[in-house]
């Protein structure tokens, strides 16, 4: 978090947006909350650490608090009467604690409120008061910034996404043993754009490699991008609406540029949420082409008999992690499980699964705020059991933020598995057409 | 800023352990810190990698890509993440006294 004292005027800008952008079914939650304390149980991380403060009544009261104060006849008038309070230095340092600090915007906690409300998204109006105060955890910002100046977050030229992707397309040449096997970039015309995650170009490309084997075995016309290929947004963790739509509008522009019918996003769970689900909202107009996820499309290629695979190659038990922005927010539920079934000798669900799942710990930006490490490690306490009572050897995670996560709990909980891409995990399964010259 | 003590040296590091003061390092610091990540022994493979990252990061300030990583040491890619169970960016940087590399990482 920004270091030091709030300047007035951001305190300003803050009570700006307090005032004036808070949208009717925000105000309608903030109104809503009877405290019945419900939603205790279900969040993660008032089930690892068990202070008050994490519960998400708690957290929704501190956002309450303060609209009250201001939108509320009584909590302008007698504002200790009702539990207003006046936006300050320190409310907006207690705001920053929890909604930073203390919740993952997993949204667990609505499947699971008596009365409907949905807390994610009164934190993320938190999270867009404290943009306009500027106490945005710093790591957060700084990808903001890296994206919007070099298009990605990694700040990834373009001559090295060139590079990395020739060096990629020989290695699989040659692994697979088969020439015609390409990764197409800048391809105008191809029905697909496949667009990633820069953590995968920069530190962990064999999901590309895993995406390549698939395409070509699927016989699909595709290509990746060289510039604008970022599918992740960290504006949207921020609560930033100005940033999280001008990062989104970047890709999409360069998927009109090149003229495809589909959008296909890597597996990263935001990157699918805000462009599939957000974006057109964001941008005011419907996208001209289909936003899919990597998922949807393996599962659509393995039943329409496009992907032949034989379970036996990977023979360690698998189970599976259901990222929160791609299943409970996303509604991809079914795809990566009827994949597994397909692709692995055994997968063990653990518990509870699908859009009931536990979030990794890891959501909601927090893997890019160093500050709150502690806590992202201690609410991963919850996933570590869940993965542990599995007794699997793999987990798959169709989100590469999860996986971040999941790695660093499989080390501080020994729980001693190996953590994939669902992708990767396809891909060792796979029988590959026989190569024309063989 | 929390610290990191290792072997009875302390280091000022940041809440995931990256070493905040890089021009601390030296090839000592690197074996302490290879140590919390579980290496006990750091073969030519290791130090080919750890100095490959350092001398990027000296001359560019970034960490390099891994294919540049790749090419330069001679080692597959599955051979780094065998070196370095926690990845390139979160376990072979940390190694080379790098502070922690922006994006999903």
């Amino acid at each position: 978090m920004a270091e030091g004292h709030v300047k007035p005027a951001a305190l300003e800008q803050a009570l700006k947006v307090l005032r004036e952008r808070v949208d009717e079914r925000t105000a309608a939650f903030l109104n809503a909350c009877v405290r019945c304390g419900l939603c205790a149980d279900t969040c993660h991380v008032y089930l690892a650490d068990q202070e008050p403060a994490s519960t998400p009544a708690a957290k929704v009261e501190r956002v309450a608090s303060l609209f009250r104060r201001y939108h509320t006849l009584l909590g302008r008038l007698a504002p200790g009467l009702v539990g207003a309070e006046t936006l300050t230095e320190e409310a907006l340092q207690a705001l920053a604690a929890a909604a930073f600090g203390r919740c993952t915007l997993c949204g667990r906690c609505a499947l699971n409120c008596s009365v409907g409300l949905d807390p994610a998204a009164i934190i993320r109006f938190a999270r867009t008061v404290l943009v306009a105060a500027g106490m945005v955890p710093n790591g957060i910002q700084a990808n903001i910034e890296a994206a919007r100046a070099s298009g990605n977050t990694m700040s990834i030229s373009q001559e090295d996404v060139r590079e990395t992707i020739a060096w990629l397309e020989e290695d699989l040449r040659q692994t697979i043993g088969d020439p015609e096997v390409s990764l197409p970039v800048d391809r105008e015309g191809a029905r697909v754009l496949y667009a990633l995650n820069p953590r995968e170009l920069k530190f962990f490309p064999l999901s590309i490699s895993a995406a390549g084997m698939i395409f070509h075995a699927a016989g699909e016309s595709w290509t990746l991008t060289s510039t604008d290929f970022d599918i992740t947004n960290y504006g949207f963790f921020a609560g930033d609406i100005e940033a999280q739509r001008e990062i989104a509008d970047r890709l999409i522009r360069r998927a009109e540029e090149l003229g495809v019918q589909e959008l296909v996003v890597a597996e990263c769970g935001h990157g699918y949420r805000t462009l599939r689900w957000e974006a057109p909202d964001w941008l005011g107009r419907p996208l001209p082409f289909a936003v899919r996820s990597f998922v949807e499309v393996m599962a659509e290629y393995l039943g329409a008999g496009r992907l032949r695979l034989d379970p036996s190659k990977n023979p360690d038990p698998v189970t599976l992690h259901d990222p929160c922005n791609l299943v409970r927010h996303g509604g991809v539920i079914e795809e990566q499980r009827y994949l597994l079934r397909h692709a692995v000798t055994t997968f063990v669900e653990m518990t509870p699964n699908r859009e009931d799942n536990y979030c990794c710990g890891g959501g909601g930006g927090l893997l890019a705020a160093s500050e709150h490490t502690a806590k992202r490690i201690e609410s991963g306490k919850v996933k570590a059991e869940q993965i542990r009572a599995t007794g699997a050897k793999v987990v798959a995670s169709p989100c590469h933020n999860c996986i971040d996560q999941l790695m660093d709990l499989n080390r501080h909980y020994t729980l001693g598995v190996e953590v994939r891409t669902l992708g990767e995990i396809v891909a060792d399964a796979l029988i590959l057409p026989v190569p024309p010259s063989s | 800023m929390p610290e990191v003590e290792i072997v009875g040296r302390t280091f000022a590091v940041d809440e995931e352990g990256f070493l905040q003061q890089p021009e601390l390092w030296d090839d000592e610091v690197a074996r302490l810190f290879a140590t919390t990540e579980g290496i006990s022994d750091m073969t030519p493979e290791h130090w080919g990698v750890v100095r490959t990252i350092r001398e990027h990061y000296l001359q560019h300030g970034t960490a390099p890509m891994v294919r540049l990583l790749c090419q330069k040491t001679g080692l597959p890619l599955k051979a780094i993440f065998k070196l370095f169970p926690s990845g390139p960016a979160k376990g072979a940087c940390k190694v080379a006294g790098l502070p922690k590399p922006e994006g999903c990482v």
